[in-house]
């Protein structure tokens, strides 16, 4: 077995093996074997990218006749492009099982068991590996819409636990909306296939000369529009914050993390190689709703309630810039795309993560009852979410800020498909929206870090002591209050160091990402005029 | 290049060190220790640098790998500038850093503001040495975020967290201005190095559209970090921060920044007329304003604010009429000597227990070292011979009317007004700190507080800033200090004018103030100064209510509008279905109806094709 | 006899017995229908056969099979009517279906 498809099978593998036996094993067991598969996926696509050839596009390619009579292939390739995404999707998945590996608190009681939901986070991390490294279109689809089912479970069972309507509303909502657009995805599939003959993305990738005309720019629309629904770029957009909302802590990171990044990567590996010329003529559209989506996010996130659905607008709002690189069809504008996606899915997550935990504490996600001065309840906590913020909000030096930076060089070098007027004009939109990124989080953490340490008011759990019914303390220090408000735990402390650290070194030294992201991408613009 | 290296190094690792530290001892030791460390290589890298020394640098390319063309590479460049700027910093940062242990001595968040000052040390000195504009870049916004961090140290106080988010909201905006320019001048000079950029100024490369936009764009962000008109409004708001702070970075430091933007990127000003223009105009404009307000403040740190803005405004002057040397010799002496009062209001505030004026006066007493450095800036920033201000005020009317005279970068008109504007600040300039003098050390005490000198680590930054603040000005007129210009000798006319000026307005204030509070004799003036103009209202009701309204519109359009679309598509679907239910009515008539219907018309219809 | 006069009464018989069974709501009266045309097919069947002066007299053997199925099926269909009526209380096709 090749070591690309282990890298792609293992946490399915893993999956299995706990949902066969896993009743032997103790929930925190379990999530750490998850944890360590995960790992070991990791340190395996590392493998192979460090061994592969000199002039190897993908490296670690493999290649089996899986269907024949339908010529679909278990065609696995690594680029640059994926390799990055590999990095992002088995870290976010493992910080995932590890946050898992402390004992379920008492609002879990009422939820299904732990098991479960490792074998579920197992399940999608394999589908998106297979997303990512996958060369032929079937393939693509196939993990594409294999991640999607786990995700309805992991919403609907271990969600919001006061609201059990809402919280399948969300999850339903969300698969229709993901599904649909994953069915105009595969028409689009479908009729590149038909026209030259194969469903290997690499062969078609040399074969786009021919692929232009109407029908082509009608299936460049379908496939833009299936993608546009997982980016989410506005205004499909409409599904997310519902399911954010509703969402677990763990589902909520990957969703952010993981599963905008199945739609910006087939962006990147399929739209854009596979049909540039019809990509040219939507190209600006797409550009022109990025920027919309950036600006609105942010307005929407400066009225905000609801902690968790700020923090899903904020993810609107990085995904413009997302589809705004796309739209330009330029070297640094797919590169921005790729970097964002990166950065986003680490930061973001690590963002979820805190308000998760913020949630999970106090019961619900609503700025009024999460109370203030949070830099006095639970320092550590507020420090994390304080870095987080920051660097959401694009502050040079943290790695927010180079794709951002990307973006806006990819709009200004205009690009095959704009003209300068048009180009520069989402230019200013953009750079606009960045100060209303940095008006939003600001205002965020002026509401929840700093002001008197008001203590959260507790909805529906029940009080571990009898002094946390949210009364105002100004003394923060007594004994009573640090119970009823714990600081950080050990695997929450894990969590946030990881991501802090990469955040902070992709942030100094970008030629992490942008090395392989800058190996990739002569082959992604190479039809692009 | 491994000593500009260790410079924005040292205080980083001191940073993540300190935030490490299990108890306040060891944070402190560490703070103070890498400050001091970074001071010592700050010295041995710069030293060499003065006179007509070769720049040094380097630069490391494959750390930061290919982020496509152009290349950002982690290139650093130290010439004279530079090194007048690097010991600036790294002297006022340590001195902070002594006279933060004493002044946060019962401050429970100690370990994270020494651990954020040294950021900000590190940031500052990465701005200062950095020549890749993105280096220059990541410093400088790192710098925002450490004020941001550092203002909301008081975050339980409403006033601090606002003025936090005010500051960091507003020079955000102006940042914005610095990542487009750096983003177009790399497309164009196809590097992002500032030696590439300005070499291919000088050789032309570079159209003038394009100089001009770039330059107003680096002017935007220079006039947001320096609080210049009109995002000027942030630093008085800033004040409610540790007063350390206000002498570090909102005296000396950030707000230095914008300056020496401008001072770095001078060619591509000297070439576009507009922005000079722009650049002088504003200059002009904020040096009034920040010394009128000064006069009108009730209290001590809103007036030092105020002071810096317009002090900030005249070295903006010089770089408009084209004196580089003029501009930074002001920067290094503003920063000794406002470093100096903030300081001095730090320790009269730990005093008095407020920084109201209401509260203080009579402070000449029991408290001599404060009382004699505070004078000795006070005077200095009035411009008394032979203090550092007076020379460096000097240098830059001087070149004013120099440039009026002979012609230059600046047209004659705007060179004319910012010569009589700079001398009408001078007037501002005297009565404001004259009324400073008397109602914080003249009269009698006002308020019930005791009286004594600080303790020694909050006594001697002080005192060690009290020598630059009178020495300076000889170092300034030592020429050729900065390399290559010349740095013009004392214009005699100009000197005696402004000292005339600030002896008879200084006398005039003092006899006045001694009947009460000189700004009283303002009259109706006052409360509109006191106000600042209203120009925060007009922010308030210009930007800020529309973008609020405009979030309130989006978050209707998503549940009214575009949920209405799901919404819509989920009932369509579910009348469609009611609809076709009916034809499910379980009544076996309809049913046996309909098919001998479809029947005998399908029989007609095979019928009539038939034939 | 003209042929045409038996195929007439078929006709009118099965256009009667049409109406009865798509348009009567008691159920008796729609088996009657479903009779009546199951008859009309009979005559028609009859008269086809004596114009065509059949050797194996082919149509009124099929009526004899008919009318056995006939009575068959009208059994049956009577027994199921009486069953919804005594769970029912009514026969009315409208209103059949349901909680009884």
């Amino acid at each position: 077995m090749s070591p690309l498809t282990l890298v792609v099978i293992a946490p399915a593998l893993a999956a299995l093996l706990i949902w066969w036996q896993g009743k032997r094993w103790s929930d925190i067991d379990v999530a750490r074997i998850g944890a360590a598969v995960s790992a070991f996926s990791l340190i395996t696509a590392w493998f192979v990218w460090l061994t592969r050839g000199e002039s190897v596009v993908h490296a670690g390619e493999t290649d089996y006749e899986w269907i024949p009579a339908l010529d679909i292939h278990w065609h696995l390739g690594m680029d640059g492009i994926s390799y990055c995404m590999v990095l992002l999707a088995t870290v976010l998945s493992g910080l995932c099982c590890l946050s898992l590996a402390r004992p379920p608190s008492r609002e879990a009681a009422h939820q299904p068991d732990r098991r479960s939901l490792v074998v579920l986070i197992l399940v999608i991390e394999a589908a998106s590996l297979g997303v990512f490294t996958a060369l032929d279109l079937v393939l693509f689809f196939i993990c594409f819409e294999l991640a999607l089912i786990p995700m309805w479970f992991v919403i609907a069972w271990w969600g919001d636990p006061h609201d059990p309507a809402g919280r399948r509303r969300a999850a339903t909502r969300f698969l229709l909306f993901t599904v649909l657009g994953s069915a105009l995805m595969f028409v689009g599939f479908i009729g590149v296939a038909w026209q030259t003959g194969t469903l290997q993305i690499d062969a078609i990738t040399w074969r786009t000369a021919s692929l232009t005309g109407t029908l082509n720019t009608l299936l460049a629309v379908a496939i833009a529009l299936g993608l546009a629904v997982k980016t989410p770029v506005w205004p499909l957009h409409i599904w997310l914050p519902d399911a954010h909302a509703k969402a677990p802590t763990i589902g909520s990171v990957l969703l952010a993390g993981v599963f905008l990044k199945l739609g910006t990567y087939g962006f990147v590996r399929i739209l854009v190689p596979i049909l540039p010329v019809p990509a040219e003529k939507i190209g600006p559209y797409l550009a022109a709703f990025g920027v919309a989506g950036i600006v609105y996010g942010s307005l929407a996130c400066l009225r905000q309630s609801d902690l968790k659905r700020l923090i899903a607008y904020s993810s609107v709002g990085h995904m413009g810039f997302v589809a705004l690189g796309v739209g330009t069809l330029t070297a640094s504008g797919l590169s921005a795309a790729v970097f964002i996606s990166v950065a986003h899915g680490l930061i973001t997550g690590l963002l979820f993560f805190v308000a998760g935990w913020l949630k999970e504490r106090s019961g619900s996600s609503e700025l009024s009852t999460l109370g203030s001065g949070l830099y006095g309840r639970m320092p550590w906590l507020a420090m994390a979410f304080a870095f987080g913020c920051l660097a959401s909000v694009g502050v040079p030096g943290l790695a927010g800020f180079w794709g951002e930076m990307l973006a806006l060089r990819g709009a200004y070098e205009t690009g095959p498909a704009m003209n300068e007027a048009g180009a520069w004009t989402l230019l200013g939109i953009a750079a606009f929206g960045i100060v209303l990124t940095t008006a939003y989080f600001v205002g965020l953490m002026r509401r929840l870090l700093h002001g008197e340490p008001v203590p959260a008011v507790s909805v529906g759990a029940a009080p571990a002591t009898a002094t946390d019914a949210g009364t105002v303390e100004t003394d923060t220090d007594t004994d009573t209050e640090a119970e009823a408000e714990p600081d950080l735990d050990r695997e929450e402390r894990v969590v946030c160091i990881v991501l802090v650290v990469s955040v902070v070194v992709l942030g100094l030294i970008p030629g992490l990402l942008s090395g392989p992201i800058a190996q990739a991408m002569p082959w992604i613009i190479g039809g692009v005029r | 290049m491994i000593g500009l290296a260790l410079v924005i190094g040292l205080p980083l690792l001191a940073a993540l060190v300190g935030l490490a530290m299990p108890n306040r001892l060891r944070a402190a030791q560490v703070a103070v220790g890498g400050a001091a460390a970074t001071w010592v290589v700050a010295v041995v890298v710069a030293l060499p640098r003065f006179g007509d020394a070769e720049p040094v640098g380097g630069s490391w390319g494959h750390a930061w790998g290919t982020l496509s063309a152009p290349a950002v590479t982690f290139a650093l460049r130290a010439d004279s500038m530079s090194a007048a700027l690097l010991l600036l910093a790294a002297t006022v940062a340590l001195l902070v850093q002594l006279y933060s242990v004493a002044y946060l001595a019962d401050d429970s968040q100690y370990r994270a503001y020494a651990a954020i000052v040294s950021l900000f040390s590190a940031s500052m000195h990465a701005v200062v040495v950095a020549n890749d504009l993105f280096v220059l870049l990541i410093g400088w916004e790192m710098m925002g975020v450490c004020s941001y961090l550092l203002i909301a140290h008081y975050w339980k106080r409403s006033d601090a967290r606002d003025g936090a988010a005010k500051a960091f909201l507003m020079t955000r905006l102006a940042d914005v201005g610095l990542l487009v320019a750096i983003i177009a001048l790399g497309q164009a000079v196809d590097s992002y190095r500032i030696s590439d950029v300005l070499d291919a100024v000088a050789a032309g490369e570079l159209s003038s559209a394009m100089i001009t936009t770039v330059a107003l764009l680096m002017l935007l962000a220079a006039v947001g970090k320096s609080a210049q008109f009109p995002l000027h409004t942030w630093l008085p708001d800033a004040m409610p921060g540790p007063t350390p702070i206000s002498a570090l970075i909102h005296s000396a430091t950030m707000v230095a920044a914008g300056v020496y933007l401008i001072a770095r990127m001078y060619p591509l000003f000297a070439d576009s007329r507009s922005a000079t223009i722009v650049l002088g105009l504003i200059a002009i404009v904020t040096m009034l304003i920040g010394a009128a307000f000064a006069l009108a403040q009730d209290d001590l740190k809103r007036v030092l604010a105020w002071s810096t803005v317009s002090q900030l405004a005249y070295m903006f002057a010089a770089l408009a009429v084209g004196s580089v040397v003029a501009a930074i010799g002001h920067l290094l002496a503003h920063g000794a000597f406002k470093a100096l009062l903030f300081l001095v209001a730090g320790s009269v505030a730990q005093i008095v227990r407020s920084t109201a004026f209401i509260d203080m006066g009579g402070l000449r007493r029991g408290l001599p070292v404060t009382f004699v450095t505070g004078t000795i800036g006070l005077a200095a920033l009035a411009g008394l011979v032979p203090l550092s201000g007076f020379f460096t005020k000097d240098a830059i009317l001087g070149a004013a009317s120099d440039s009026a005279h002979d012609g230059g970068a600046a047209p004659s008109w705007l060179a004319w007004s910012i010569l009589v504007a700079g001398l009408v600040t001078a007037v501002l300039t005297a009565a404001y700190v004259t009324r400073t003098w008397l109602l914080v050390y003249g009269g009698e005490r006002r308020s019930p507080f005791h009286a004594y000198d600080p303790p020694s680590l909050m006594r001697w930054p002080l005192i060690v800033l009290a020598v630059p603040t009178v020495l300076l000005g000889i170092a300034v007129l030592e020429p050729g200090w900065l390399g290559g210009a010349e740095a013009e000798p004392v214009h005699a006319w100009i000197a005696v004018v402004s000292t005339l000026i600030v002896v008879v307005v200084a006398g005039l204030t003092w006899l006045v103030g001694q009947s009460g509070d000189p700004a009283v004799r303002l009259g109706p003036a006052r409360p509109v100064l006191a106000r600042e103009f209203g120009v925060d209202a007009v922010y308030d009701r210009f930007a800020v209510r529309p973008t609020l309204d405009a979030a309130d519109v989006v978050l209707h359009a998503d549940s009214d509008v575009v949920d209405a679309y799901v919404r819509g598509a989920s009932s369509g679907t579910m009348t469609a279905s009611r609809l076709l239910r009916w034809a499910q009515n379980h009544n076996v008539q309809t049913y046996i109806t309909v098919a001998v219907v479809g029947v005998a018309v399908a029989a007609v219809l095979a019928g009539v094709s038939a034939s | 006899m003209p042929l045409v006069w038996p195929l007439l009464l078929s006709a009118a018989l099965f256009g009667i017995g049409v109406y009865g069974v798509l348009a009567r709501r008691n159920a008796v009266l729609a088996l009657m229908g479903v009779e009546l045309m199951l008859n009309a097919a009979n005559v028609n069947l009859v008269a086809f056969d004596v114009w065509f002066r059949d050797v194996l007299v082919s149509g009124q053997v099929f009526t004899l099979f008919t009318i056995a199925l006939a009575a068959a099926e009208i059994g049956l269909g009577l027994a199921i009517v009486l069953r919804l009526f005594r769970t029912y209380g009514h026969v009315d096709v409208d209103r059949l279906g349901g909680e009884p």
